[in-house]
C-alpha cells in the first residue's frame, strides 16, 4: 500500500545495501522509474557485461510486482529480444509467483541467478532455448558474442546521450551513481520498437 | 479463466501505455535540466509521503468497525492519495448516512412531461441534455412506468431511469393510457435490500416496491453486511385519478423515508449525484467499477481531461415462482396467480463524467473482492472486461424473486458534445439504441408478468451480441446486436415497432400471449449485457468475509516480528495487525488488500484457507 514510503525504503537499502553486481538507482525525480544493473556473474557467458535493465514500478506495487526489463540486449532463453523477462516471480498470481514481500532487491537477485541459470523447459526464445538444450557450446558462444557486443564496458564511451540524459538521476545524492552505460544505439533502437 | 487473461493483457497494455509516457516526463526533466519541475515533483513526493503517513494514522486510529466500513465501501483509497481531512471527511459521511438533498424539488419544478417514445437515441441525448430533467411516465392497465432523466449541467452528469411496476391484481381496471407524473426516482437503493424487501409477501396489497436501481455489481455483492432494507412500498390504489395524486404525495415522502433505512450512503449516489458537490463524491463510492475502465484508459496515454463513463445497469426484481425458480428454461411457464407480488422493473443508466485520478478503482478492496461464493443468495456474476467496455451482469436468487443487474461500463469522451462521432461513441450509440429499443419493448413487458426466466439459459447466445460490441466497437455491431434482440422480440410481439404501437396493441393480450412469447424483450437486454461463461473466471481473492474471518489484533511491544512485511514499515503501537493461519501476520490495511486479490500468504504462499473453504471462494 505504501508505494512511495516502501520504495523510498527499498532504494535506500539498495543503495545501503546493494545485494552483490547489482545497482539499482532513479531516473530523474522519479520514484517509480528505476535502473538497474545487474554484472554478468562469473563462469556464466555474461561474464564481464553490464546489464542495463528498466523497472517500472506500478501504481499498485506492492501488489502488483513491477515490471522489470532488460535495456540490454542478451541471449537468453528467457529473455525476449524486447528485453522481457519470463520469471515467475515476475508475474502475479496465480500464474506467477509475485508476492508483496518480495522487493525490488529480491527481484533482480532473481533476474541474476536466472541469467546464470536458464530454464529452457518455460522458453520466452524458443531457438535459443533449444540451442540451450541441444547445442550448449553454441549458446555459449553466441551468447558471450551478445554480451561483448552489447554489454561490455569498452561501449561507454558512445553512450553520451543516455549518459546525458540521465545525468540528472545521479544528481539525486540518495542514490548511487551508475558505472557505466552500455546501451547502444541499436538497442535503444529495439527498445522503441518494442 | 478469461478474466485472468484480461488482466493479463490489461496489464500489458497499461504497461506499454505507460512507458512512453514516463520516459518522455523523465527525459524531458533531465534533458532540460528543469530544476522546476524536479523540484515540483519532488515536492509532490514528499507531500504524498506525509500523506501516507497520516494515512497509516488514521487508519490506526480507526476502529475496526469504521474501518471496515471504510474498506467496504472503497473511502480509503490508497494511501497518500487523499489528504487526512479527505478521509475524516468520508468517514462522517458514511457514519451519517447518505446526505438526502434528493432531487425532489429538482425534479418536480424541472421535470416536464414527454410521452413520445420513438425518439432516436441521439434526439434523446441531446434533448436530454438541452432539457435537463425529463420525466415521462405512462399507467397502463395494471402497470404504470416511468421513465426519468436528469441532467446535471455543470458536471455534465446524466442519468436516465424507467422503471415499471406491475401490478396483476390491479389488472384490467383501466386500460387508458394515462400520463403520470413521475413518482419517486429509482434513486441509489440497495439492490439487495430490494431483493430483500421483495422477499416479504404482499399479496392482498397492491403495493408496489421500488428495488433498488443501479448500483455497480461487484459492489453489490461485495457489500453483504449491508444496511437495512430501504424498500420503500408505495400504495397504489385502483384509480388511475386516485393514483396520481397519491403518486405525488408519494414523491415528495420518498426521499425522506430512507434516511433512515438506509445508512449506506454510497449507494445513494444515483439519486443525488447531479447535486451539489458532497454528493457527487457520494456518487463516486458507487461507481467506481467504472473507473476501472477510464482509468486504464488514462494509463494508455491518452489525453483526456476527463472522460465520461456510461453506466447502463439494468437490475430486475421479478417474481419467479418457487417451482420455477431454478428452471433454466426459456419458455414462459404459467404465469403469476393473482395476489402475486407486483414485480418492479427498474432500468438505469447513467452517464458521469469521471474526473481523471478522482478514483482508483484498482485500489478498492470490495470491488476486486469477488463474491461468488455468496451463495445464500445465488448470485451469480459474470464479468467481461474488452475492447473498453467493462461488463458485469449477476444475478441472483433469493426467497423466489430473481434479480438480475447488468451493468455496463464505457468509457468514452465527450459523448455529448461531439455527437457521438467517435468510434467508441459509434458502438456506445449502438448500445444505447439496443438499450431504448429495450425501453420501448418494456411496455410489452409489463403485459407479461411472466415467470419465465429467459435469462438463464441463454448466457452463450447472448455472447454472439456481444461479442461484435466489443470487439468492434463500431457500427458493425449493430447487426449483431439487434439480431439477438430481435430473435427474442419475435414471439409475442407483433405490435409495430414503435413502443406506442405496440401498447395499443397491447391492450387486447392477456397473459397467454405471453406464455407464447417465449422471452421477454426486457430479458433480452439483460441477455445482451449477459456474459458468455468463459468469461467468468474463477476468483482469485478471498471475500470479505472470508477475510473479516481472520484473527486481527493490536500490535503490543513485546511481539517478536516487528516488521510488516508488505509496506516494510515497523509496526508501532496500537497497530492493528492480521494474523493468518499461517502465523504470519501483516497491517491490516495491507494484507487485507492483498487477499482481496490473492489467496495465498505473501511471506510463505500457503493458502489462507482451507482447501475445504476454497471451493466457496471459487
Amino acid at each position: 500500500m505504501q508505494r512511495a514510503s516502501r520504495l523510498k525504503r527499498e532504494l535506500s537499502l539498495l543503495t545501503t545495501e546493494p545485494p552483490p553486481g547489482i545497482t539499482c538507482w532513479q531516473t530523474g525525480n522519479q520514484l517509480d522509474d528505476l535502473r538497474a544493473q545487474i554484472l554478468g556473474g562469473a563462469d556464466t557467458p555474461y561474464e564481464k557485461g553490464i546489464f542495463n535493465l528498466e523497472i517500472v514500478v506500478p501504481e499498485r506495487y506492492p501488489f502488483e510486482p513491477p515490471k522489470i526489463r532488460f535495456l540490454t540486449p542478451i541471449y537468453h532463453p528467457n529473455i525476449d529480444s524486447a528485453g522481457r523477462i519470463c520469471l515467475d516471480v515476475l508475474k502475479l498470481p496465480p500464474k506467477g509467483a509475485w508476492r508483496p514481500s518480495l522487493n525490488i532487491s529480491t527481484l533482480l537477485t532473481s533476474i541474476q541467478l536466472l541469467m546464470a541459470e536458464p530454464n529452457p523447459d518455460d522458453p520466452l526464445m524458443a531457438d535459443i532455448s533449444s540451442e540451450y538444450k541441444y547445442n550448449k557450446q553454441l549458446f555459449l558462444l553466441n551468447a558471450k558474442e551478445w554480451t561483448e557486443k552489447h554489454a561490455s564496458q569498452q561501449k561507454r564511451p558512445l553512450e553520451e546521450k543516455i549518459n546525458q540524459s540521465e545525468a540528472s538521476a545521479t544528481n539525486d545524492s540518495t542514490v548511487q551513481k551508475r558505472k557505466g552505460s552500455s546501451i547502444s544505439k541499436k538497442e535503444k533502437k529495439s527498445r522503441l520498437d518494442s | 479463466m478469461l478474466y485472468f487473461t484480461t488482466l493479463d493483457e490489461e496489464f500489458v497494455f497499461s504497461f506499454l501505455g505507460t512507458l512512453p509516457l514516463i520516459k518522455m516526463e523523465s527525459s524531458d526533466s533531465s534533458d532540460k535540466g528543469n530544476i522546476d519541475q524536479s523540484e515540483a515533483q519532488r515536492q509532490s513526493q514528499l507531500d504524498r509521503l506525509d500523506r501516507e503517513e497520516a494515512f497509516y494514522q488514521f487508519v490506526n486510529n480507526l476502529s475496526e468497525e469504521d474501518y471496515r466500513l471504510m474498506r467496504d465501501n472503497n473511502l480509503l483509497g490508497t494511501p497518500g492519495e487523499i489528504t487526512e481531512e479527505e478521509l475524516l471527511r468520508r468517514l462522517h459521511q458514511v457514519k451519517e448516512g447518505p446526505p438526502q438533498q434528493n432531487s425532489d424539488e429538482n425534479r418536480g419544478a424541472e421535470s416536464a412531461e414527454d410521452v413520445s417514445n420513438g425518439d432516436s437515441i441521439i434526439d434523446w441525448l441531446n434533448s436530454v441534455r438541452q432539457t435537463g430533467n425529463t420525466t415521462r411516465s405512462g399507467q397502463r392497465g395494471n402497470q404504470s412506468w416511468r421513465a426519468v432523466s436528469r441532467t446535471n449541467p455543470n458536471s455534465g452528469d446524466f442519468r436516465f431511469s424507467l422503471e415499471i411496476n406491475v401490478n396483476r391484481n390491479n389488472g384490467n381496471t383501466n386500460p387508458e393510457t394515462e400520463n403520470e407524473p413521475s413518482v419517486e426516482p429509482s434513486s441509489g437503493e440497495d439492490l439487495e435490500n430490494g431483493q430483500s424487501d421483495s422477499e416479504i409477501p404482499r399479496s392482498e396489497s397492491p403495493s408496489v416496491r421500488q428495488p433498488g436501481s443501479e448500483r455497480s455489481t461487484s459492489e453489490e455483492l461485495t457489500t453483504e453486511e449491508a444496511s437495512p432494507p430501504r424498500g420503500q412500498r408505495r400504495a397504489r390504489s385502483r384509480s388511475p385519478e386516485q393514483r396520481r395524486t397519491r403518486a405525488r404525495t408519494d414523491r415528495s415522502r420518498s426521499p425522506i423515508n430512507p434516511v433512515s433505512e438506509a445508512p449506506r450512503r454510497s449507494h445513494h449516489n444515483t439519486s443525488s449525484q447531479t447535486l451539489d458537490h458532497s454528493s457527487v463524491n457520494e456518487a463516486e463510492g458507487s461507481s467506481r467499477t467504472r473507473q476501472h475502465v477510464t482509468l486504464r484508459q488514462h494509463t494508455v496515454g491518452t489525453e483526456m481531461p476527463s472522460e465520461n463513463a456510461v453506466l447502463f445497469s439494468t437490475p430486475e426484481t421479478r417474481p419467479v415462482p418457487q417451482a420455477a425458480g431454478s428452471s433454466e428454461t426459456n419458455s414462459t411457464s404459467e404465469s403469476t396467480t393473482p395476489g402475486q407480488r407486483p414485480p418492479t422493473i427498474v432500468l438505469d443508466l447513467q452517464v458521469r463524467r469521471v474526473r481523471p485520478g478522482e478514483y482508483r478503482q484498482r485500489d478498492s478492496i470490495a470491488n476486486r473482492t469477488r463474491s461468488r461464493s455468496q451463495t445464500p443468495n445465488n448470485t451469480v456474476t459474470y464479468e467481461s472486461e474488452r475492447g473498453g467496455f467493462r461488463r458485469t451482469f449477476s444475478r441472483s436468487e433469493r426467497a423466489g424473486v430473481r434479480t438480475y443487474v447488468s451493468t455496463i461500463r464505457i468509457p468514452i469522451r465527450r459523448i455529448l458534445n461531439t455527437g457521438l462521432s467517435e468510434t467508441t461513441s459509434v458502438a456506445i450509440q449502438t448500445m444505447l439504441r439496443q438499450i431504448m429499443t429495450g425501453f420501448g419493448e418494456l411496455s410489452y413487458f409489463m403485459y407479461s408478468d411472466s415467470d419465465a426466466d429467459p435469462s438463464g439459459p441463454t448466457p452463450n447466445q447472448n455472447v454472439d451480441a456481444s461479442e461484435p460490441q466489443n470487439g468492434a466497437g463500431g457500427t458493425s455491431s449493430n447487426e449483431g446486436a439487434d439480431v439477438s434482440s430481435g430473435e427474442v422480440y419475435e414471439g409475442g410481439n407483433e405490435g409495430g415497432s414503435t413502443s406506442g404501437a405496440r401498447r395499443e396493441g397491447r391492450n387486447t393480450r392477456g397473459s397467454v400471449t405471453f406464455e407464447e412469447s417465449g422471452s421477454l424483450p426486457f430479458l433480452s437486454l439483460a441477455q445482451f449485457f449477459l456474459l458468455n461463461e468463459d468469461d467468468d473466471d474463477q476468483p482469485r481473492g478471498l471475500t470479505k468475509e472470508q477475510i473479516d474471518n481472520l484473527a486481527m489484533r493490536n500490535f503490543g511491544e513485546s511481539d517478536a516480528l516487528k516488521t510488516c512485511s508488505v509496506c516494510i514499515t515497523e509496526y508501532t503501537e496500537g497497530n492493528k495487525l492480521r494474523k493468518l493461519p499461517c502465523s504470519h501476520e501483516y497491517h491490516v490495511h495491507c494484507i487485507d488488500r492483498w487477499l482481496s486479490e490473492n489467496s495465498t500468504c505473501p511471506i510463505c504462499r500457503r493458502a489462507v484457507l482451507a482447501s475445504g473453504n476454497r471451493e466457496s471462494v471459487v
